[in-house]
């Protein structure tokens, strides 16, 4: 009967709602301006996406555990800015650069870890106020001033290898690097459980709070290095950088399909989350779209892909009431 | 036989009150011993010792002869102690492999061997005839096979000892006959098994030996062969049978009070109907899965009903929850803590909650507090619920018995006319039982309708003008208070026979 | 409940004669504790900062106060139900600038003539409502629906279609500050009538402090202590208190913030009054529109952007409102927006740097979270 067919057509549509919308999105923007799917364009996405993307793998591995970071956009800034001080007052080269920008991420990573693991507070408020700690150091290290780079930053932001800009490359690793975490590592593993049942987990022995810590500071080391890629673009940092970024962040991860209530979602959610918001943006600025109309038509696409998640999981809740005999 | 485990004088208190005190026993390896006993008769406690949850006050723990203190439940199953719980502890997003190796992955150059993990969990899965892809989500699985993959784990960290508790609850008779089969196969593998139930029917049909507590003492320890359930009662209680329910106060009136016809849901429910009188207190008794409380939530309104008819007082019960309660349809879910009670609110909060909206004009205009306060407070003593000050103090303060009079005690502020409840009993001890058993029959003398959903056979052949049996979805036997027979009745709780029995309702 | 859960330890404590320990804790757990720690931080800084205690700071505390916790009083609600309301902020932008298209007196081309509300809604000679009778009222009344309509799509979505309040509330937040700013294309309409500015401005009690003798009192040395602003806080604050503690309708949004699925099995009509929350939420945001916006003497469309959420939440959390429900009271929340505010003030009277000023924020939400969670750990151990 056409039940069947049609009950096969919402499991496909709930399964892969997200990867569908996505594809309709750059298909209506490529009917409208051809540009749109050109090889250059979309290349232009992926790296334009790797800002936020990278640091939405990181997001990941925290919504994970059912955890949020709010702190990943001050992170963005202060990161960079640490290497960035290294870099002009102590003549640290780009890559050493970016390994004192990762490192920094991860310290601020740590310190978010033992506010939520060792003194129990929960992540949203302890998030939520190294926000405007990380920030104000930062402020505070540059007078609220804009900072300037070395020149060689810039070289370093806008190579490429074999034709694939640098970001891109970061940005594929990171995400190759994170599914590979996550999917094949034990410790990947056991941050799905944690965010199923995060007692269960404990019991089963699993080292709960190494792990919670441990996925804090990846998100920081990530969202440090996203915004030190992006700062390499730039040449310079100011002080209103990634301020607010923290949602675009948490939206793109949950766009591609990381629940906020843990142990679902995958690294690739952060690309096709991250990847889907710059197309929606590229595309808006490719057909003419009023600049302020921008934010919100985005808006509108990710309450379309929540919702679709939200039919998803109560779909989830019907299969799952137990038939206690055959239909 | 050697010993595995055995228990020298132990003794665990709480506080100063014994929980387990002077047990001596021996547990002989590769025996299916039952373990039996009413709430509170000490079986958790002394599973927790044994699991290295808590630790004995005094007296020893010897495996298999050698002193056996362990610190933390990973000491326990480092020696080979597993559980199987009623809850599961497993993780539904994680694959079968992954869950029996979550706390040890194989590795191989920091990456999880995963052929290693497949073979190893395909081994497993064979040995409990469990036909399934290893890289199944749990998820996809049924309780009965979650049950399995919780078993696989436990054979995985070469458990000696594994400790089967409730385990039958939240299975299919299917499923329960499949985890008996495994379980035979354990022990002829030279597994030991310890089964805690209250199906002491079970505990008969599966055990070598039953050791029954009370009060935290041992108080008997018996072949099963030749002790038989109502010996298994009278041990577990102390006193034989009768005395433990009021007697009842008034008859049943002839007048149908409720009604239902033709009850269908695919997959829950087929074809069930039955009438409730006024002043009735109906039974209705049913193993696990054989959809007592499922019914129990569709005639309340909490889930869809496809099919059939249900009418309070000759008129037709239609919409959700608001309007069953409107209707007079009071529910007493099986699952105070999860849905019945605001643990972290006052009794008044609780007692209230149903009525609340009788207490104000309209839902934004003033509280009548006064009212309010008297009304709940003259519903405490009524009841005779133990509380603290019951503006301040949460109810998870409260003792079970009287969370459970707090639970029954919101819905008589509005005086229904029909009373569900489901498993009004569940973790409550002798002297609060015997309290809620007055509680209905009060609501029946007082001409209400009282469905009364069990899963202890005795309770309700103890307080029912009849008894409906259910199996599978389908209604199985009806029999009339005369008529009752415990072989008969559970007979048909295992959907042996069809419906011929007794007086349809 | 009544009690917000926390006076219940408190009173099963009282014994005839206190040691100091058990006094120490009864401080410690009372309502007033985040009260007596703002007085006793004002009380340590007064001798470091002789301006703090001066009328016209005291004047600008309160100023200050009012605005935030008029929307601070909606998050209470959404909090106590185990929710959260990103989308506050932009619903204070949307509306201040809803209302000031409809008030403005006139417009300038210049600014907004790249507007889409420009010649349809708003042009040289102001807003559809300049210089009608009862026109600020009509204003206030468009702004409030704006906001309900808000806040009910979002109950909506959250309690109908089980969407995370979360996400639902950051898409209205992204979607309502971009309209906010289309509206206007990012300018700020200005050129308010005079009588929608009392609004936010306008005093009834004022104090002079100076001599008595001249003839004229310096404006500057005025100071405004009963002001609107102060009368439609404490009245909005008021309400919610009564509708919290007192009504039907409170009792059901406590019962929903401790356990939806009992609260839904005992009849409480769980998804209308999720959304009735939500619509509260929006509605103390308008309000607080009009007091920020009159006080700006501007329709702003960025008025609630950047940290202001952050402050709403800050400062309801600080009170001791819980972020998993079941647990909030308004005079919480007065006490928290107290605090914040206080706290604010004292660092810019230090003349630290607005980076300070962050930081210091930041530490003092993370030790109020700290206080909080012991002070659950002695309730509950106090229940057991």
């Amino acid at each position: 009967m056409t039940g069947s067919a049609r009950d096969r057509a919402a499991a496909v549509l709930t399964r892969h709602g997200t990867l569908l919308l996505f594809l309709l999105i750059v298909f209506v923007f490529g009917t409208q301006a051809p540009a749109f799917i050109g090889p250059e364009n979309l290349g232009n996405v992926i790296k334009q996406a790797s800002f936020i993307g990278i640091a939405a793998v990181g997001m990941v591995f925290v919504l994970l555990t059912a955890g949020i970071d709010l702190s990943v956009g001050s992170v963005m800034y202060l990161g960079p800015l640490i290497a960035g001080f290294a870099m002009r007052d102590y003549g640290v080269g780009v890559a050493g650069g970016l390994v004192v920008a990762v490192a920094a991420g991860a310290v601020m990573g740590a310190i978010n870890a033992f506010l939520i693991v060792v003194l129990k507070i929960v992540p949203f408020i302890v998030t939520l106020s190294t926000l405007f700690f990380f920030r104000g150091f930062g402020a505070y290290l540059t007078s609220s001033r804009q900072f300037d780079f070395p020149d060689e930053i810039r070289a370093f932001g806008l190579s490429s290898v074999f034709g694939v800009p640098t970001p891109i490359l970061f940005f594929v690793a990171v995400a190759l690097a994170a599914h590979l975490v996550l999917s094949r590592t034990a410790f990947g593993r056991q941050v799905y459980a944690i965010g199923n049942d995060e007692p269960a987990a404990a019991k089963a022995g699993i080292r709960v709070g190494r792990v919670k810590a441990s996925v804090y500071i990846i998100c920081s080391s990530l969202a440090a290095l996203a915004g030190f890629i992006l700062i390499a673009q730039i040449g310079r940092l100011d002080t209103g950088f990634g301020e607010g970024r923290e949602f675009d962040v948490i939206a793109a991860a949950v766009l591609g399909g990381a629940s906020l209530f843990g142990g679902f979602g995958t690294a690739f959610s952060a690309v096709i989350g991250a990847t889907m918001i710059q197309a929606v943006k590229t595309g808006l600025v490719f057909t003419g779209t009023n600049l302020y109309l921008q934010p919100m038509l985005q808006g509108l696409i990710i309450f379309a892909a929540v919702f679709l998640d939200s039919l998803r999981a109560s779909r989830l809740e019907m299969l799952r009431r137990r038939f206690i005999r055959p239909v | 036989m050697t010993e595995l485990l055995s228990f020298e004088g132990l003794r665990k208190d709480y506080f100063g009150v014994p929980a387990v005190r002077d047990l001596t026993l021996g547990i002989r390896k590769g025996e299916v011993v039952g373990v039996i006993g009413e709430n509170g008769a000490g079986k958790s406690t002394l599973m927790n010792m044994i699991g290295g949850v808590v630790a004995p006050s005094a007296g020893e723990m010897r495996w298999l002869g050698a002193l056996y203190h362990p610190r933390s439940p990973s000491d326990a199953t480092a020696r080979g102690v597993a559980f199987i719980h009623q809850e599961l502890n497993l993780f539904t997003n994680l694959t079968i492999a992954e869950n029996i190796f979550v706390d040890d992955f194989p590795s191989r150059f920091g990456l999880i061997d995963r052929t290693a993990m497949r073979q190893r969990t395909a081994d497993l899965l064979r040995q409990l005839a469990l036909d399934v892809a290893t890289e199944t989500d749990v998820e996809k699985l049924t309780p009965g096979e979650r049950q399995l993959v919780e078993i696989a784990k436990a054979l995985h960290r070469d458990a000696e000892l594994i400790i089967f508790d409730e385990p039958t609850t939240s299975l299919t008779p299917r499923e329960t006959a499949k985890l008996f089969e495994t379980i035979e196969r354990l022990k002829a593998d030279g597994k030991t098994i310890l089964y805690i139930s209250h199906i002491l029917g079970d505990v008969k049909r599966l055990c070598d030996s039953v050791v029954v507590l009370r009060d935290g003492q041992l108080v008997a320890q018996e072949k099963a062969e030749g002790f038989d359930v109502p010996d298994m009662i009278t041990a577990m209680i102390g006193r034989a049978l009768g005395g433990l329910y009021p007697e009842r106060s008034a008859a049943p009136s002839s007048d149908i009070l409720f009604s239902a016809k033709g009850l269908c849901q695919p997959g829950i429910l087929e074809d069930v109907s039955f009438d409730i009188h006024a002043g009735e207190i109906l039974g209705l008794f049913g193993l696990m899965g054989s959809g007592r409380s499922e019914m129990a939530r569709i005639v309340f309104g909490l889930d869809p009903l496809e099919q059939g008819e249900l009418t309070l007082q000759g008129n037709p019960l239609s919409g959700g929850v608001r309007a069953r309660i409107a209707s007079g349809v009071a529910f007493v879910t099986e699952d105070r803590r999860a849905e019945g009670l605001l643990m972290d609110a006052p009794t008044v909060d609780n007692l209230s909650l149903v009525s609340i909206e009788e207490f104000g004009r309209t839902s934004l205009a003033f509280l009548d507090q006064a009212r309010l306060e008297q009304s709940t407070e003259h519903l405490k003593t009524e009841m005779v619920i133990k509380a603290g000050d019951i503006r301040t103090q949460p109810v998870r303060a409260l003792s079970g018995g009287n969370q459970q009079k707090v639970v029954i005690g919101k819905w008589l502020m509005r005086q229904p006319d029909l009373f569900i409840l489901d498993e009004p009993t569940r973790g409550v001890d002798v002297g609060a039982k015997f309290e809620i058993y007055a509680i209905a029959d009060r609501l029946a003398a007082a001409g209400s309708g009282v469905l009364f959903i069990s899963s202890e056979l005795e309770e309700l052949t103890g307080m029912c003008d009849r008894i409906m049996v259910m199996n599978r979805g389908e209604v199985t036997g009806r029999f009339d208070r005369s008529d009752f027979s415990d072989r008969d009745i559970l007979a048909m709780a295992f959907g042996k026979k069809p419906e011929t029995n007794g007086v349809a309702a | 409940m009544n009690d917000g859960g926390l006076s219940a330890a408190h009173s099963a404590r009282e014994t005839p004669v206190p040691s100091m320990r058990q006094r120490a804790m009864r401080l410690f757990l009372s309502d007033f504790f985040v009260l007596y720690l703002s007085l006793a931080y004002f009380l340590v800084l007064m001798p470091f900062l002789p301006t703090l205690s001066n009328p016209a700071n005291i004047a600008n505390i309160l100023s200050n106060m009012w605005p935030l916790l008029v929307v601070a009083v909606g998050q209470t609600f959404v909090l106590t139900i185990a929710g959260i309301d990103l989308s506050q902020g932009s619903v204070v932008g949307f509306t201040s600038v809803v209302g000031a298209m409809l008030l403005a007196t006139t417009a300038s081309p210049d600014v907004l003539s790249n507007a889409p509300i420009w010649g349809t809604i708003i042009t040289e000679n102001g807003g559809p409502l300049a210089g009608v009778p009862g026109g600020v009222a009509i204003a206030i009344l468009v702004m409030v629906a704006a906001g309900a309509l808000i806040g009910a799509a979002n109950g909506i979505a959250i309690a109908h279609f089980q969407m995370p309040p979360f996400m639902v509330t950051l898409v209205t937040m992204i979607v309502i500050s971009a309209l906010a700013i289309y509206l206007t294309q990012s300018e700020n309409i200005r050129n308010l009538p005079e009588s929608y500015i009392q609004l936010g401005k306008g005093d009834i009690v004022s104090v002079y402090f100076g001599e008595q003798d001249e003839s004229r009192i310096p404006r500057r040395q005025i100071h405004s202590f009963v002001t609107y602003p102060m009368l439609i806080a404490v009245t909005v604050a008021i309400c919610a208190h009564v509708l919290l503690n007192r009504t039907v309708f409170g009792r059901q949004v406590f019962a929903i913030g401790i356990n939806r699925k009992a609260a839904k099995i005992s009849g409480v009509p769980v998804k209308r009054v999720i959304v009735l929350v939500f619509t509260i939420s929006a509605i103390c945001a308008t309000v607080g529109a009009i007091l920020y916006s009159t006080r700006l003497e501007a329709g702003r469309p960025t008025l609630g952007d950047g940290n202001f959420l952050l402050d709403v939440i800050g400062a309801t959390v600080i009170g001791g409102t819980s972020l998993f429900g079941g647990k909030g009271k308004i005079i919480w929340t007065v006490f928290g927006v107290f605090f914040f505010v206080l706290l604010s003030n004292t660092l810019n009277l230090m003349n630290l740097s607005s980076f300070h000023i962050d930081m210091v924020k930041g530490t003092v939400i993370v030790a109020a979270a700290l206080l909080d969670v012991l002070r659950t750990r002695l309730i509950q151990g106090d229940a057991l």
